[in-house]
């Protein structure tokens, strides 16, 4: 389909799903990846524009230790990932941030690097958050091996067979990255430096990019080493088995608060996946491809549904709804009458009476899968610049201050505070690991340390302050005799343009899953296998299936 | 708190810059280290991302902000929010009797009533009471010139300066108000302010970032076994 021939704004309206309806935990915690994700934008833009990769150095010896670097060149730019492979005790294999060792370290350089750049890097790159970058560098990661898996696929490779596919079906990566750091963390460019080149103005590129040519060393590097164990016997992995590995990755609390820290960023995403999905329940009918597209996209969310596996206490029934959910589905697919008016809206609105939350928000993935040309504009609208909306508009008026916090917040302000599981809960920063934390308010201390997460409460506590003054009064007088309230006035400035600025649940309730925020933001990094090891704490999948550079010239994995 | 050498086990490395050393912070690690220690310092949240909008602005533009902001802190803190903040009335803004006003809270004040019968308009001046560390206020200065299309003209007793938004007029007016504690007037005039092209990155001393540190850290609060314990996986990541 023609851009042209697609619905205008006024007739897709209708088919948006309210910002009430989606922002909220339980919901957001059933997020699936989309063909919007930041990894298929990625994959999408080095397929279509024909990027060129290859892996100049390989200077890796007989412990596994050494250095490589992976280039890929695209028109005028060049990008290398820089890899220091690391002989790692096994005593010091930790996921945790606060780990100080790995098997694998990187970081991608902007250009080629020269010998006195891979000098200079291997003087702090290896020693991450203690050493430091420059604005030559994009991004710093580390990565450690899945000890069973990488055992067995080097003894298995270096004894001239194939690894057993069960085990690799059963953890999916070779390696899983425990941080990607960019935006200028450690002195790395920021991300105001780079934003303006067409191949990085997507969300999170540069770490998408770190990622997948970090899945390539893995298996490098697990080839090398079967060498070394082997010699002449050792064999090469099987491609259609390599294919089926991804990067692992431990995350914890860390990436909790980011969404909530960057409202417009949020809104920009939500918004995005939210139109793509009004669009495709707006056509008027569905063509015999869609309609194809669509049965391959259920048949792989199927299938990663059985092999996604958790011992979570939460995630197994969620799992269990899922497998249920894609079953009926499935039935129901297989009779549904497309011919009928607004096909895809019809199949949409049988989903939110039939499946739960998980089968919903599966089939918002499912149905974006055959429709590419409706929908892949609008990863170009989630990228966000957050100047512009940093400095608060004075004159607005208290009146008008309290009517967005009405129109807006309502969902907070119906909250009382006064009762304790409302404010069970502080996020705070640990002193000892800088890392953020979530405490106990009734029995941990540094309560009067907390960080300013608590947005519902804030919200009502503004709103407080606010009947007390005229409604005439511009904000600028407000904020003059209650500084305390600037974080709270410049959020609810931006939620006035940016609808899907908030997500509408309490973040200190006692109730409250740490892991809902988690899920929702690397779905939109591309995640699968959402894994929680703990309430607070998740392993995933990323690029699983998908091509690896010498693979991305024939196929995109649209 | 103990760490051990080569503890790489913070979220972020300018603790390990230290014996006399120095190093460029990217603009995110300035206004992340600097909100944090305006935070530590005792400044509200919202107005410590304004410092840390402030010192990051300065970097681009080739002054070392962080450490005018540190000089800043360094003698306001504790201080009570009525000690910096200013009285406004249309034509004069006060400072607290016997008191410096907190360059963040007026810089920020300036940029709320931009526009408002308050503040200053085209063609008028604003006198302000005694400014701590004014050098802090360019850049609040800087984002009403571009809302307004206005110029500035600051004046204090021995000096003066001039922001058109160009850079050689930008490290002048820097250079002339650094380390100033003066009442000053603030003059507009309608004109549309150049667009000022990035300095050179400063470098940032050890000092500077270990006393920004210093303060950065009375945010954080100290691990407990409860805390440690919830923070990770339950299971081991040795699989």
């Amino acid at each position: 389909m023609s851009p042209s021939a697609h619905n205008t704004t006024s007739q897709i309206a209708p088919f948006r799903r309210p910002a009430s309806e989606v922002m909220h935990l339980e919901r957001m915690g059933c997020s699936h990846p989309t063909r919007l994700s930041f990894l298929r934008t990625m994959l999408r833009r080095l397929h279509r524009e024909n990027w060129k990769v290859d892996r100049p150095v390989w200077d890796v010896d007989a412990t596994g230790s050494g250095h490589a670097v992976y280039r890929t060149r695209c028109g005028e730019r060049t990008y290398s990932l820089v890899a220091f492979a690391h002989d790692l005790p096994e005593g010091m294999r930790s996921d945790r941030v606060i780990a100080t060792a790995w098997d694998a370290t990187f970081t991608l350089f902007d250009g080629e690097p020269t010998q006195a750049d891979i000098d200079r890097l291997r003087d702090n790159v290896p020693l991450q958050e203690a050493g430091r970058i420059s604005t030559r560098e994009l991004t710093l990661a580390r990565a450690n091996r899945s000890v069973r898996l990488f055992h067995h696929v080097v003894d298995a490779l270096s004894q001239g067979r194939q690894p057993d596919p069960a085990e690799i079906a059963d953890i999916g990566y070779l390696m899983r990255t425990t941080a990607v750091y960019g935006s200028g963390k450690f002195g790395a460019a920021d991300r105001s430096d780079i934003a303006d080149r067409p191949e990085l103005a997507a969300p999170f590129q540069v770490e998408m990019l770190t990622v997948w040519l970090i899945r390539a060393f893995t298996v490098d590097i697990v080839e090398h080493m079967a060498v070394v164990k082997g010699g002449d016997r050792a064999v090469r992995l099987d491609r259609d088995l390599r294919r089926t590995l991804g990067v692992g990755n431990s995350t914890g609390l860390g990436m909790a608060p980011f969404i909530v820290r960057h409202p417009v960023l949020l809104n920009n995403w939500m918004m995005a996946r939210e139109e793509a999905l009004a669009r495709v329940r707006a056509q008027a009918s569905a063509t015999q491809p869609a309609i194809a597209g669509l049965r391959v996209a259920l048949d792989a969310a199927t299938q990663n549904a059985n092999v996604w596996t958790s011992q979570h206490p939460v995630q197994v029934p969620k799992l269990a709804a899922l497998r249920d959910d894609l079953r009926l589905l499935s039935k129901t697919v297989d009779t549904w009458d497309f011919d009928q008016p607004l096909p895809w809206d019809a199949l949409w609105c049988w989903s939110t009476d039939a499946l739960s939350f998980e089968g919903q928000e599966a089939l918002l993935s499912i149905m974006l899968e055959p429709h590419g040309d409706l929908v892949d504009d609008l990863a170009d609208c989630m990228a966000a610049d957050e100047a512009p909306s940093f400095r608060i508009d004075g004159a607005m008026r208290v009146r008008d201050v309290r009517a967005i916090l009405k129109e807006n917040y309502g969902w907070a302000l119906s909250i009382d505070f006064s009762t304790p599981e409302n404010t069970a809960r502080f996020w705070y920063v640990s002193e000892e690991k800088l890392e953020p934390r979530l405490g106990e308010r009734a029995n941990e201390d540094g309560a009067t340390l907390e960080q300013p997460l608590c947005i519902a409460r804030l919200a009502s506590e503004l709103d407080e302050t606010l009947q007390d003054h005229d409604g005439e009064e511009p904000v600028a007088a407000v904020l003059l005799a209650h500084p305390e309230h600037r974080y709270m006035v410049r959020r609810v400035q931006i939620a006035q343009n940016h609808p899907f600025a908030e997500v509408h649940d309490n973040l200190i309730a006692a109730a409250m899953l740490p892991i809902d925020l988690l899920r929702c933001k690397l779905s939109f990094f591309g995640a699968t296998r959402f894994d929680p090891r703990s309430d607070r704490w998740v392993r995933i999948n990323l690029f699983q299936g998908a091509p690896f550079p010498d693979e991305i010239e024939q196929e995109g994995l649209q | 708190m103990t760490t051990a050498p080569h503890d790489q086990t913070r979220g972020d490395s300018t603790p390990y810059i230290e014996d006399g050393a120095s190093a460029f912070l990217s603009r995110n690690e300035v206004a992340s280290l600097c909100m944090k220690a305006a935070r530590g310092a005792g400044m509200s949240w919202g107005l410590a991302e304004e410092a840390g909008f402030a010192a990051a602005w300065l970097v681009q533009h080739g002054i070392n902000g962080p450490s005018h902001l540190y000089a800043h802190l360094d003698q306001a803190q504790g201080r009570p929010w009525s000690d910096l903040c200013p009285t406004v009335t249309p034509g004069a803004w006060q400072a607290p009797v016997g008191r410096a006003l907190c360059p963040i809270a007026l810089g920020a004040t300036l940029c709320d009533y931009a526009g408002l019968p308050e503040s200053i308009q085209a063609g008028s001046s604003l006198k302000i009471g005694k400014v701590d560390h004014p050098i802090l206020l360019i850049p609040f200065l800087a984002a009403i010139a571009v809302s307004q299309n206005i110029l500035f003209d600051i004046a204090w007793a021995g000096g003066a300066a001039y922001l058109d938004g160009g850079s050689e007029a930008l490290l002048k007016a820097a250079a002339a108000l650094d380390g100033q504690q003066v009442p000053i007037t603030l003059t507009a005039s309608c004109g549309n302010p150049q667009v000022a092209s990035a300095g050179k990155l400063p470098s940032i001393s050890a000092d500077v970032i270990s006393a920004l540190n210093t303060l950065a850290m009375r945010t954080t609060v100290p691990s407990s076994e409860s805390s440690r314990a919830g923070a990770g996986s339950t299971t081991s990541d040795n699989d």
